[in-house]
């Protein structure tokens, strides 16, 4: 049994604070059992580090192995410049898409026609005149409805520069940011390898 | 050290986010610890090969549950010791573990390589087997491995004052043996 003021073995394995540690080194200066003591412990530790080490007998390699290797979604989720030009492509394709769409009006009800021929006391000129006037209804009808169709028509050709422009900017942004991330990588990877 | 250990936790946080050439990294860092703590405790090259294979695959798929990225190495280590144990334990289902592992043969690794004197290696080979198995883990992590108190209660999930007692308990039955054959060498 140790006479000393703390565990002698925690003192061995430099587990114990400074404060204690200074008061068991003055104590095994004094006390022949403890240094000792010490003494066989560190011949015990000696002993059992003159079995060394080994090399393991093969490298554990992952890189070319199957079960490391990210599935594809998850290298592109897992990969900002990636998943940005994949969705930047997506949103081309989809705008593509939709300005190669032919643009068709919603289809109005067909207007109440009324069968003025069968009408009984009507005469010839009421009868063109009547022709006329609904003539001249449906004329103007188309020609306000024509105007309606130009006038979103324009709207969505201009709407569709816009997003052109927009994903032109999107795409010079993505670019830098890649030049930068590639920069940062490379000058990582040379940190690593010095 | 401090920017060994700001690279690491920079390489851990990339083989989070499933970069394998980071994870490549961490591992050629630790393989040959990882075989050496495992070859230690169940004594078979192949075994302790096979078992760092699979605590480094382990360890990759669970890397994102560990909390503290500074807890890396103990929760490694964890990992190891659960493979270790798992094995011994289905090697020999019938018996229990202590007895499992007395039961191997401590000749055959050959200590340095025939570099040690005779002596002193079968006073080792002879002293550890007399050792129980939570014995020998104490002496192997602290020994061998040079873990701190707390780290190895992280690593065998229980409490410092149980690891100080196996640890020195175990460092009397090998101090008796090996002391007076150490010493004999230096004289």
């Amino acid at each position: 049994m140790s006479c000393s003021p703390f565990d002698l073995k925690d003192y061995f394995f430099s587990e114990l604070s400074n404060e204690n540690r200074r008061a068991v080194d003055q104590h095994v200066a004094a006390c022949a059992g403890c240094r000792q003591e010490l003494v066989a412990l560190n011949l015990t530790r000696t002993a059992l580090l003159a079995v060394p080490d080994e090399e393991p007998p093969r490298r554990i390699a992952f890189v070319s192995d199957k079960v490391f290797e990210p599935r594809w979604w998850q290298t592109i989720w897992h990969s900002g410049p990636k998943l940005g030009f994949i969705s930047a492509a997506m949103l081309t394709a989809a705008i593509l898409v939709h300005a190669q769409r032919p643009v068709t009006a919603p289809q109005a009800p067909a207007p109440q026609v009324q069968t003025v021929a069968s009408a009984p006391g009507i005469t010839e000129d009421e009868l063109n005149r009547r022709v006329q006037k609904a003539v001249a209804e449906v004329e103007s009808r188309q020609a306000a409805k024509f105007e309606q169709v130009l006038a979103k028509q324009k709207q969505m050709d201009f709407d569709q520069r816009a997003q052109l422009v927009s994903l032109e900017e999107n795409f010079n942004v993505m670019r830098k940011t890649m030049g930068v991330m590639y920069g940062y990588r490379a000058s990582a990877d040379n940190k690593v390898t010095q | 050290m401090i920017f060994r250990e700001v690279e690491e936790s920079d390489l851990i946080a990339r083989a989070r986010r499933q970069d394998v050439e980071a994870y490549n990294l961490l591992v050629s860092r630790w393989e040959r610890r990882i075989y050496n703590y495992l070859l230690r405790l169940v004594k078979d090259r192949e075994d302790a090969l096979d078992l760092s294979q699979d605590v480094f695959l382990k360890a990759y798929q669970n890397l994102g549950k560990l909390e503290d990225v500074s807890r890396f190495t103990p929760w490694l280590f964890r990992i190891a010791h659960n493979e270790a144990y798992s094995l011994l334990r289905k090697n020999r289902p019938e018996t229990d573990l202590d007895a499992s592992i007395e039961g191997v043969d401590w000749g055959e690794v050959s200590p340095g390589r025939g570099m040690l004197p005779v002596e002193v290696s079968l006073a080792i080979e002879s002293a550890m087997s007399r050792l129980s198995a939570d014995q020998r883990e104490a002496v192997v992590l602290k020994i061998y491995q040079g873990f701190k108190f707390e780290e190895m209660a992280e690593i065998l999930e229980c409490p410092v004052s149980t690891v100080k007692s196996r640890l020195y308990s175990a460092l009397d039955l090998l101090k008796d043996t090996l002391a007076p054959v150490q010493m004999r060498g230096v004289e």
